[in-house]
């Protein structure tokens, strides 16, 4: 039974995809389930990921329907402009039925949703990945500029993006080691080379304190203790809490306690709170990518 | 193994073990000798395992008195809404009043923990007493329906990740300073100790404590305060921690009987040796990193509790 409804969903969505060459131009661009053909500049469209907002934001090109809420202040304007069309986790089908859109761009928490979603319109999964950040950002923006007619824009911002991206390497490099740490409530995790957040280490070539954390999409919990070992000359802490919007119990808060003040990184006062919306929200955004770039170039060369 | 003295000395020996599990190295033979070392002890591991201790001990006596207030062994505070109603207590006042200081919290916590279990001993008053298993069920579908409530709100007011924190108990966090309202909780364990003999009276239904002269009603608000207030000083500390007010006091009620005055010390060692021995499970399987004692204990724990469903002892009542 339900490998006949999967089915069924499937070849609605072939027909959906199959029905759309006829009206307009297409061009293939690359998702992150492989070629998709899409029509170019499309009308009404709809977003899912926060990343992909900030990439369309950047060029300039303006969704009709986003998800209720973004937490990324830079992104208002954007979503004044649009309708709400649910939530990340929960699409409202009906309000994205109403707006008839031309294309539906998923990712990141809400790819889960591209199948049904494939059954109102072309939809596009357009998932960063985790250990490749740059090349799928410039990929990325590459693709909207095709889809959306602004391949000029596009190659500026690439430029703008390596330009910042060897900045950030010059001003990092031979300034030591560092951990990343994240914060929730009470709690805090850490995340290495190859995890979420292994693009710091990984890409910016920022040396990781503890080289063998292990590899886990949520980071590792640890006691205030792993973070003392480490004894990081940076610190680079993400607050999740802050990120989705509750100031709770902030990250500095939790931080200060006598095993973490010890570390070489909170003597010299070389701890780093990340923007969370950049990090945690907008991930695999232009704006979002290049707001930490800058960060992390001041705060390294102070 | 009816010598209490044995199960202390376990307890000892264990958290001695504790204070010599953790990420940064401690020799054993010359641990005393450097200031750091002492501070790291101060600060972190002699924190942590009393943290444990006294959060396994209360844990399993509110357990006890809890089934003694419900006359029934199958339930405890977090698996019938006690601890539920005391984590929407906090998320309603991290939203009401967000800067309000942790000891109003607490408060409200406790509130609203009393509540819920008012509640909960006002739905099972009304339930047949010839079946006995009703009354975990209804205290679990209460829970699950208070629950539902914390989350709904929590997810209209994007706070689930935060609800999270105290939905699941560990002890990561716990250094010198984010811990010491627990020993309250150790202060309200011993006033149980106390008035335990009244405990067990209330264990034998309503008209029987008062043919007996008792104050019936003064000895369940006294046993709802203290169920209250520990469970909720718990939930606001390290969260919430399923099954050892379940298991504890059944293995304690099968050694020593009903007697609440006789089973009380073993049920509070007993409770601190599972919790604490789960804890170092939790710091060693995955080390340097940790694994919640809540995620050890749901393993360990329904191990146990099926252990007691089916392995009745020959002379079960």
């Amino acid at each position: 039974m339900f490998h006949r409804v999967k089915r069924s969903v499937a070849a609605l969505a072939c027909l959906a995809m199959a029905a759309s060459p006829a009206l307009a131009d297409q061009v293939e661009i690359t998702t992150a389930t492989g070629k998709a053909n899409v029509t170019v500049t499309p009308k009404n469209l709809v977003v899912f990921d926060i990343g992909a907002v900030d990439n369309l934001n950047a060029l300039g090109v303006q969704p009709a329907g986003v998800v209720n809420k973004m937490y990324v202040d830079y992104l208002d304007g954007v979503q004044s402009n649009a309708e709400v069309i649910g939530t990340l986790f929960e699409p409202d089908f009906e309000a994205i039925n109403a707006l008839e859109p031309e294309l539906i761009i998923v990712g990141g928490r809400s790819s889960k949703q591209a199948k049904p979603l494939a059954e109102l319109a072309p939809t596009i999964d357009m998932t960063p990945s985790a250990s490749e950040v740059s090349q799928t950002l410039l990929a990325h923006l590459e693709a909207y500029g095709k889809v959306f007619n602004k391949q000029k824009e596009a190659a500026e911002l690439s430029s703008k993006y390596n330009e910042l991206l060897n900045e950030v390497k010059a001003a990092v490099k031979g300034k030591g080691k560092a951990l990343f740490v994240l914060t929730n409530g009470p709690k805090v995790s850490v995340f290495g080379p190859g995890s979420r957040f292994g693009w710091f280490h990984d890409e910016l070539e920022i040396e990781p304190a503890m080289a063998e954390v292990a590899v886990a999409s949520h980071g590792e919990a640890v006691s205030f203790e792993y973070i003392q070992k480490a004894n990081p000359d940076w610190l680079l802490v993400m607050d999740r809490a802050t990120a989705i919007g509750s100031d709770a119990e902030n990250a500095r808060q939790v931080l200060d306690n006598e095993l973490v003040t010890s570390t070489t990184a909170w003597k010299k006062g070389q701890v780093i709170y990340l923007d969370p919306a950049a990090t945690y929200i907008a991930q695999g955004g232009y704006q979002a990518t290049t707001r930490i770039f800058e960060q992390l170039i001041e705060a390294f060369n102070k | 193994m009816k010598n209490i003295g044995v199960a202390i000395v376990a307890l000892f020996a264990l958290c001695c073990f504790s204070l010599f599990v953790g990420v940064q190295e401690v020799s054993i033979t010359d641990w005393w000798q450097e200031s750091q070392n002492t501070d790291l002890f101060l600060i972190s591991r002699i924190p942590r395992t009393l943290a444990v201790v006294l959060t396994g001990a209360s844990l399993a006596v509110s357990g006890a008195v809890m089934q003694m207030l419900a006359r029934n062994n199958f339930v405890e505070p977090s698996s019938v809404g006690t601890a539920q109603s005391a984590a929407l207590g906090i998320l309603l006042v991290t939203l009401l009043y967000p800067a309000s200081p942790l000891i109003v919290k607490m408060i409200v916590a406790a509130a609203t923990a009393m509540i819920g279990m008012a509640v909960f001993l006002a739905m099972i008053s009304r339930l047949p007493v010839t079946s006995p298993l009703l009354v975990p069920l209804v205290g679990l579908i209460f829970a699950g329906i208070v629950e539902a409530l914390t989350v709904f709100i929590a997810f209209q007011t994007d706070m689930l990740q935060f609800q999270g924190t105290w939905m699941s108990g560990e002890f990561s966090g716990i250094l010198r300073g984010r811990y010491e309202l627990l020993w309250l909780c150790g202060g309200l364990a011993i006033l149980t100790y106390v008035v335990a003999d009244q405990f067990t009276i209330i264990g034998m239904g309503k008209d029987a404590s008062i043919n007996l002269g008792l104050n019936y009603k003064q000895v369940v608000i006294l046993g709802l305060f203290i169920l209250a207030l520990s469970t909720s000083l718990i939930v606001v500390t390290v969260g919430m921690i399923p099954f050892v007010g379940l298991v504890v006091p059944n293995i304690a009620r099968r050694m020593m009987g009903d007697n609440l005055r006789a089973s009380l010390p073993w049920v509070a060692v007993l409770g601190a040796l599972l919790v604490l021995t789960c804890d170092l499970i939790g710091r060693l399987v995955h080390f340097p990193y940790e694994i919640p004692v809540g995620t050890v204990l749901g393993v360990i724990g329904s191990f146990v509790f099926l252990y007691l469903l089916y392995a009745r002892p020959a002379h079960a009542r």
